[in-house]
């Protein structure tokens, strides 16, 4: 994944070491590989429950926008900063379909 | 010249099994009373210690010093010319490392438990949170004891729940910060009293219950504090699952199948913290939460 990462046509993919755990409206999300536990709040799960490896970030970008119009404005940017974060723990790949 | 040698039944410290001889009459006695409440119910069965035989504690008369002890493990002498106390104090110590690095089939947390009416209560917390002494004082009032240093939760071979506490009843440490407001529970003989700890037996004739096998209910987590007004305060299922998962000892080993069982932990249990200046007012107030009639 480049410096550009992720792009519009980008298909991140959850890492198949993780598994989560449900709270209140956040997911803590444990990586057995790298054994690490974060706490993703509503937003942040959000963008992870669209990292399916087919999903591109573009079209997660227009589901959340309709989910959030009040927040529309800042969504794109919102979505790339969490999946560059999700990406440098380890816990977000990119998906197959891209390659 | 001693030329007879006591032993104890087999005794068990969750997966841990283990048997302590003496050479002396008196030690033996006062040994198995303080370890009576981790005898074996399946003493001498095969299924319960499998193939292995329990290892094997010695406390032997020093010929080097007088009313002393020598002490070994499986053979090997671990300390020469202890006294008494210090010697037990270290046994108990060694126990707990042990059941704590053999018992891994088990999620294990840093954290007192005590079982009301058949419902489990978790009490995480770092040394000084006051866990012991909570523990120690719930236990007083009438609760049964699961541990007050080593909780171990039985997770459900399916992986769906419920899960369960087991008790690992070891002795009750009390330390000298708590020796006031748990003066009733002076032993009648003071181990590991040069390090400032109490050594309080648990079990038939003790008047303190060890609890049954149970599924948890509550999550308490205490933070003593003298300047506080003892108060229960709700917990979010997320602050519940990160304070265990904090206090989780053997997480990692466990995998994803230990961060889903302490979601379910946090899920099912109601959690609280609870900042407390007077351990009676604390009592009362995990009492009435958990209404225990006793």
């Amino acid at each position: 994944m480049g410096a550009s990462w992720p792009e519009a046509d980008s298909v991140p993919a959850r890492h198949e070491g993780a598994s989560v755990v449900r709270l209140d409206d956040n997911l803590a999300v444990y990586d057995d590989v790298g054994q690490l536990m974060i706490l993703l709040n509503s937003s942040a799960a959000a963008v992870w429950n669209l990292c399916d490896g087919s999903t591109t970030v573009a079209a997660m970008v227009r589901e959340l926008a309709e989910m959030y119009p009040d927040e529309a404005p800042v969504i794109g940017d919102d979505v790339r900063g969490t999946l560059r974060k999700l990406a440098e723990l380890g816990l977000v790949e990119q998906g197959e379909e891209a390659l | 010249m001693h030329d007879r040698v006591y032993c104890t039944p087999t005794l068990r410290a969750l997966s841990y099994f283990f048997v302590v001889l003496c050479d002396g009459e008196v030690v033996h006695t006062h040994v198995s009373a303080l370890l009576s409440s981790l005898i074996d119910a399946h003493d001498g069965g095969a299924d319960a210690v499998g193939e292995q035989a329990p290892h094997c504690y010695t406390l032997k008369t020093s010929t080097e010093r007088p009313a002393t002890v020598d002490v070994g493990r499986d053979g090997e002498p671990v300390g020469s010319g202890l006294e008494l106390g210090v010697a037990v104090a270290w046994l108990v110590w060694d126990v707990n490392r042990l059941a704590a690095e053999l018992s891994g089939e088990h999620l294990l947390f840093h954290a007192g438990g005590v079982e009301a009416s058949g419902v489990g209560i978790l009490v995480p917390g770092a040394s000084g949170s006051g866990k012991s002494t909570l523990t120690a004082g719930l236990v007083r009032a009438g609760l049964g004891y699961l541990s007050d240093e080593l909780v171990a939760l039985e997770l459900d071979a399916a992986g769906s729940g419920p899960d369960r506490l087991v008790p690992y009843p070891k002795p009750i440490t009390v330390k000298s910060g708590s020796f006031g407001v748990l003066a009733d529970l002076t032993p009648a003989f003071l181990d590991g009293e040069d390090d400032g700890e109490w050594l309080v037996p648990v079990g038939d004739d003790t008047g303190r219950r060890v609890g049954d096998p149970c599924q948890p209910g509550f999550v308490i987590v205490p933070r003593y504090d003298p300047s506080a007004e003892t108060a229960l305060v709700p917990l979010t299922d997320t602050e519940a699952f990160f304070t265990l998962a904090l206090h989780a000892v053997n997480l990692l080993s466990h995998g994803p199948a230990g961060s889903e069982a302490i979601g379910r932990l946090a899920a099912h249990c109601a959690s609280f913290s609870l900042a407390f200046s007077d351990l009676d007012a604390a009592c009362k107030l995990v009492l009435g939460l958990v209404g225990a009639g006793v």
